[in-house]
């Protein structure tokens, strides 16, 4: 492509951008509060989702065996949990171990020498790769014959399940209304920028240029919009964790936060990706309207 | 070079602007067409640069069937033709070289091109002292000179004209006029919308006249009043 053309466009690009600036920082600022929004919903989501795996990690069921349970139906029930795919691992536990463990954990404070004879069990200790798996895996387990007892954080693991659905619907709802809201902001702005220009693209089209050479310089301009506000608010982002997270992160040491949940740099590019793409969809939507009349 | 055949047209609000009109233009002819207004001079123009659409007919410019034309050809017909109107339509924040090459650069024409085209249809129609001006600055007729310049830069074989001295004074009407006369020396079709009778007279050019969106008379060298020249109706 020869150095004039582009020189051309790039002017006509630059030209537009500059004719309604009030409007162009409305529109880079609505799509900014919407990155942020949506930077801000995919980082506590991370970190939510991160604090929450590392609970449900330790999260293990304890299979209790009948206290007549034959070595026969250990070993079947130790060959299943070793064949269920959902599973990522199984130990058995016999009951001298249990009592030895019990033992170390409760050191001080209960006198298991008081014990005459070992009242536990024999146990499977299982864990599975997905936390979801957790009661499923559970229901199945209890069903297996030998197999007396169950246990497992159930109130935990369904809570932080709940806490993770409501939390994903609220945040998506509150994204897609202020993209809806960014979309139509940015659409007006081009369309002001396309009515200021309407006599130019009046002689575009009487002298046969084509409707993709008329409608790029506007697209370029939505895209504009759309990146310029997405870094804005990549901007605020970034201000908003150095100075709060580490704050907050001392404040809640119970709740295992990390430092950077999310790789930053894929974030960014999604976000820059998302307000490039709000730019664009909704320029090409006004030109589009107005080309079409 | 230009073929209209029982060609109709209704505009949505039931105006019905031109009336099986059928009309038959050479390669390098010179136009007239009078009428008075609102008769579909300037829908016959719009008709041929496909600003609108026939409800009826057959229309061919330059070997292209325009009334059957899909919505993404009509750029390919528009560089065919050229097109001037009475109130100019020059951009005011261009200047004159700028106006006339935005017609080549929005067209994707090659820098080299512009910077060759340019200067030569500037040349033409005697405006090449003016180029870095704006057209505020110009007068009608140089405006109008200018709008030309534009119309000409991708060297169309038809030029459209709808009323393109109805805001000149009668200087610049001469001049105007006389510039059509030369580009159309050149080998130019010139097709020209006009209601000037001092124009039509003094060339004696064909006149196809319209009334009622219907053509009633075709002269190959007629006056604005059918029959009469300018002097006569003095006179008379």
């Amino acid at each position: 492509m020869d150095s004039g053309k582009v020189k051309f466009f790039l002017g006509e690009v630059v030209r537009n951008f500059s004719r309604n600036t009030g409007m162009q920082v409305t529109a880079i600022g609505t799509v900014a509060i919407t990155i942020v929004l949506l930077g801000l919903f995919l980082f506590v989501r991370a970190a939510l989702a991160d604090a929450g795996n590392r609970l449900l990690d330790q999260i293990e069921i304890s299979a209790y065996l009948q206290s007549g349970a034959t070595p026969t139906q250990a070993a079947a029930v130790g060959h299943f949990l070793a064949q269920d795919p959902r599973i990522a691992s199984a130990q058995f536990v016999p009951k001298k171990q249990g009592l030895a463990e019990l033992r170390a954990r409760t050191r001080g404070s209960i006198d298991t020498a008081l014990l005459t004879e070992n009242p536990l069990p024999d146990k499977f200790r299982i864990k599975v790769r997905d936390p979801e798996q957790v009661e499923p895996v559970a229901a199945t387990v209890r069903r297996l014959a030998g197999v007396d007892n169950v246990v497992y954080g159930q109130k935990i693991v369904q809570r932080l399940l709940a806490l993770g659905a409501v939390l994903r619907r609220v945040g998506i709802g509150l994204i897609l209304a202020f993209v809806g809201v960014a979309g139509i902001i940015i659409s007006n702005t081009i369309r002001l920028t396309v009515f200021a220009r309407r006599r130019e693209i009046a002689i575009m089209q009487l002298v046969g240029a084509t409707n993709t050479y008329i409608r790029l310089p506007f697209i370029c301009e939505g895209l504009l919009d759309g990146i310029i506000g997405a870094l804005v608010a990549l901007g605020l982002l970034e201000i908003a964790r150095a100075a709060l997270w580490p704050r907050l992160l001392e404040a809640l040491p119970w709740v295992q936060l990390t430092a950077m949940p999310v790789d930053a740099r894929i974030l960014a590019a999604q976000l820059v990706l998302t307000g490039a793409a709000i730019g664009v969809l909704a320029s090409w939507i006004s030109v589009g309207r107005f080309l079409r009349t | 070079m230009i073929s209209l055949r029982g060609v109709s047209l209704v505009y949505p609000n039931g105006v019905r602007a031109l009336d099986n009109v059928s009309l038959e233009i050479g390669k390098g002819d010179f136009v007239f067409l009078v009428g008075h207004s609102g008769t579909g001079k300037s829908s016959l123009l719009r008709l041929l640069y496909r600003e609108a659409a026939s409800t009826a007919g057959e229309i061919v410019v330059d070997g292209i069937r325009v009334d059957r034309l899909r919505r993404n050809r009509v750029p390919a017909l528009r560089r065919h033709l050229g097109v001037v109107f009475q109130d100019f339509k020059l951009l005011t924040d261009k200047t004159v070289w700028e106006n006339v090459a935005f017609a080549m650069q929005v067209t994707g024409a090659h820098t080299r091109d512009v910077m060759r085209q340019v200067p030569r249809v500037l040349d033409l129609v005697g405006l090449s002292h003016k180029s870095r001006m704006y057209p505020n600055e110009l007068s009608g007729g140089e405006q109008q000179r200018a709008a030309i310049a534009r119309a000409l830069v991708n060297n169309p074989k038809i030029l459209l004209c709808d009323e393109p001295t109805g805001n000149l004074d009668p200087v610049n009407t001469t001049e105007i006029t006389a510039l059509l006369q030369r580009i159309n020396l050149k080998g130019t079709t010139v097709v020209v919308a006009t209601h000037n009778q001092a124009v039509v007279d003094r060339m004696r050019r064909r006149v196809v006249r319209l009334e009622d969106g219907r053509i009633t008379t075709d002269e190959e060298r007629g006056y604005y009043y059918l029959g009469l020249g300018q002097g006569q109706v003095l006179s008379g």
